[in-house]
């Protein structure tokens, strides 16, 4: 009985004592762990899909959740070291540098894993379109049924402002069977008024719509938010312009232009009256009440 | 055939030499040639039992229910998809060490005990013996794949919190899974036939990779610089087994099932395979003297 308890405390301490060398020694890695961090990928794209025999869709699995973590521990980085949210456009900022080769490993290991390839187009023309556009031709070489796929290219090249390859891209994609109506929609649209703000609007509702990550989600409806408060500024400032025109003077305070601005069906605050944001930040004043502005407290994206 | 070869030696009542001379001694399960097989195949059966083998069971529920619970906050949204690689993965690495540790040591362990004397003293073949050892752990395989497989579905029920066509759809991917340690299981049981139990399950694991190589093979064999290269990997890559034909772990998870003709032909490759690699084991271990 005795030589038992004996045993047990021995295991105990042993393991206490394991534990506290193991953050010695983390302690003292911790130092190294950001020039590792970004080191390539030791294995390419083809020699992991062999190495991984039987098992390369737990490997691709693998990749993918490292990816989202490496993306994921970049975003925390930043917001702790510059105190607030990270916006969709400042994804160039966090020097993403490892994720193409994360997500062509993984693609390269389960090439029918749709995530990686929306993830991707997402993500990487904010980096280098160049590699979201060789990561989605090949998904679509091993993937070539896969309208989704287009849908994702097309939004690459619509964001590289090439609207006529985002339209034959497209169109292409809307003759694929089971491919929704607004894919061939979209290929005209984008032909015709690529650069619009509502051929913007539309192609983020498409991928709201379409995209099961929530993650994604969130970034596009960011983005249709700052086009509805894009909206809202053109309407405040035709109505503050009005307001010159009408009084030869801009307007000293909401109050004076409450009426335009209900008319416009904008959301008023109730206490100043200035009409309020999408991310429901109340608009200011700006150029001596000549123009409208986001308040710096605002959730609505620069760009 | 080769009962000339046994040798009687007295038997010591060690717990399984108990169960092999109850299993010998049963006259009902020994009527006939595939009574007598099966005799022994249930014995094998109780034996890996009672040796804990399906205690992995326990382990592959705990992996599951880990992978239930967290996966969902780790793969964004792609927790179906983890569940079935994971499951099917861990079904088939389960299940080749069971069929290389425990297959290396079905005859070795008979011949060690010297139980194997008893047994070959009873009109019993060897060819019968070796056959039953075999379908005893392609039974035990086949409780193992079972209940992990029914683990798998319900795994994925509880992430879809709800019925998922997946459930069904990855069973073909199971079956397929099966058959490919039965092959494992065989070649296992080959060189266990005439080695040592440590080579034998080395060797095993070698075939087991090569096999998932078998691409490569075929790769040398086209683009080899010699044509004696080219004969020996062309040859290599038809003689080894082509485990790649089993593997259909990845087009499951995306609920992708083979056709039933490329099922049907994978399920006869299966069959001549394991006909072949038994009726050499038998062939070795006819000749093998226990004097």
């Amino acid at each position: 009985m005795k030589k038992n308890a004996l045993l047990v405390s021995a295991i105990v301490v042993g393991l206490v004592a394991v534990t506290l060398l193991s953050r010695t020694i983390d302690a003292r890695r911790a130092n190294n762990a950001g020039q590792f961090a970004e080191e390539p990928l030791y294995v390419s794209a083809p020699t992991a899909k062999r190495l991984s025999l039987a098992f390369n869709g737990l490997a691709s699995d693998w990749y993918w959740m490292r990816s989202l973590q490496y993306v994921g521990g970049k975003i925390v980085n930043y917001e702790d070291t510059h105190e607030g949210n990270l916006d969709f456009g400042n994804l160039a900022n966090l020097n993403l540098g490892l994720l193409p080769q994360l997500l062509q490993v993984c693609t390269a290991l389960d090439p029918q894993f749709m995530a990686p390839y929306e993830y991707g187009a997402m993500i990487l023309p904010e980096l280098d379109s160049e590699h979201a556009i060789a990561l989605l031709n090949f998904g679509i070489a091993q993937n070539p049924s896969a309208w989704r796929l287009y849908h994702h290219l097309g939004y690459i090249y619509w964001q590289r402002k090439d609207y006529l390859k985002a339209s034959e891209v497209y169109a292409v994609g809307g003759k694929l069977p089971g491919a929704p109506t607004w894919m061939a929609a979209m290929g005209a649209r984008l032909k015709g008024e690529g650069g619009s703000r509502d051929s913007a609007r539309e192609m983020y509702r498409h991928l709201f719509e379409t995209t099961t990550d929530e993650a994604i989600k969130s970034m596009v409806a960011k983005q249709i938010i700052r086009l509805n408060s894009l909206d809202e500024r053109d309407a405040v400032r035709s109505i503050l312009i009005d307001f010159k025109t009408r009084s030869g003077r801009c307007a000293l305070s909401w109050r004076e232009v409450s009426e335009p601005l209900r008319a416009a069906r904008l959301n008023l605050d109730g206490m100043t009256g200035a009409p309020i944001d999408p991310s429901g930040v109340p608009y200011e004043l700006i150029k001596n009440g000549c123009d409208v502005g986001l308040n710096m407290n605002t959730k609505v994206p620069l760009k | 055939m080769s009962r000339s070869d046994a040798t009687q030696h007295p038997n010591p009542k060690s717990s399984d030499q108990i169960s092999a001379s109850a299993v010998v001694s049963d006259p009902s399960s020994f009527g006939t040639g595939f009574g007598r097989t099966m005799a022994i195949a249930r014995n094998a059966f109780r034996e890996a039992v009672r040796d804990r083998v399906l205690y992995n069971l326990v382990l592959f529920v705990l992996l599951l229910i880990a992978g239930a619970i967290f996966l969902g906050e780790l793969s964004a949204g792609q927790e179906a998809k983890i569940i079935v690689d994971l499951g099917l993965s861990a079904m088939l690495l389960f299940g080749a060490f069971i069929a290389i540790f425990v297959g290396v040591g079905l005859v070795y362990k008979e011949i060690e005990r010297r139980t194997l004397y008893a047994i070959l003293s009873k009109p019993i073949g060897r060819g019968q013996f070796l056959l039953g050892k075999y379908l005893g752990l392609c039974l035990t395989l086949l409780i193992n794949v079972l209940v992990m497989g029914i683990g798998v579905s319900l795994a994925l029920i509880y992430v879809r919190r709800g019925w998922d066509p997946l459930a069904l759809q990855i069973w073909p991917a199971i079956f397929l899974i099966y058959f490919e340690l039965m092959i494992i299981t065989a070649v296992a049981l080959l060189f266990s036939s005439f080695s040592t139990p440590a080579l034998s399950a080395l060797l095993t694991f070698f075939v087991f990779i090569i096999g998932h190589f078998s691409a490569d093979l075929k790769s040398l064999a086209t683009t080899g610089n010699s044509a004696a290269a080219r004969l020996v990997f062309r040859t290599l890559y038809y003689l080894l087994p082509n485990l790649n034909n089993f593997s259909v772990i990845t087009p499951a998870a995306h609920g992708t099932t083979p056709s039933s003709s490329a099922f049907a032909l994978v399920t006869v490759y299966m069959l001549v395979y394991v006909g072949v690699l038994l009726a050499a084991a038998t062939l070795i271990f006819s000749r093998r003297n226990f004097k």
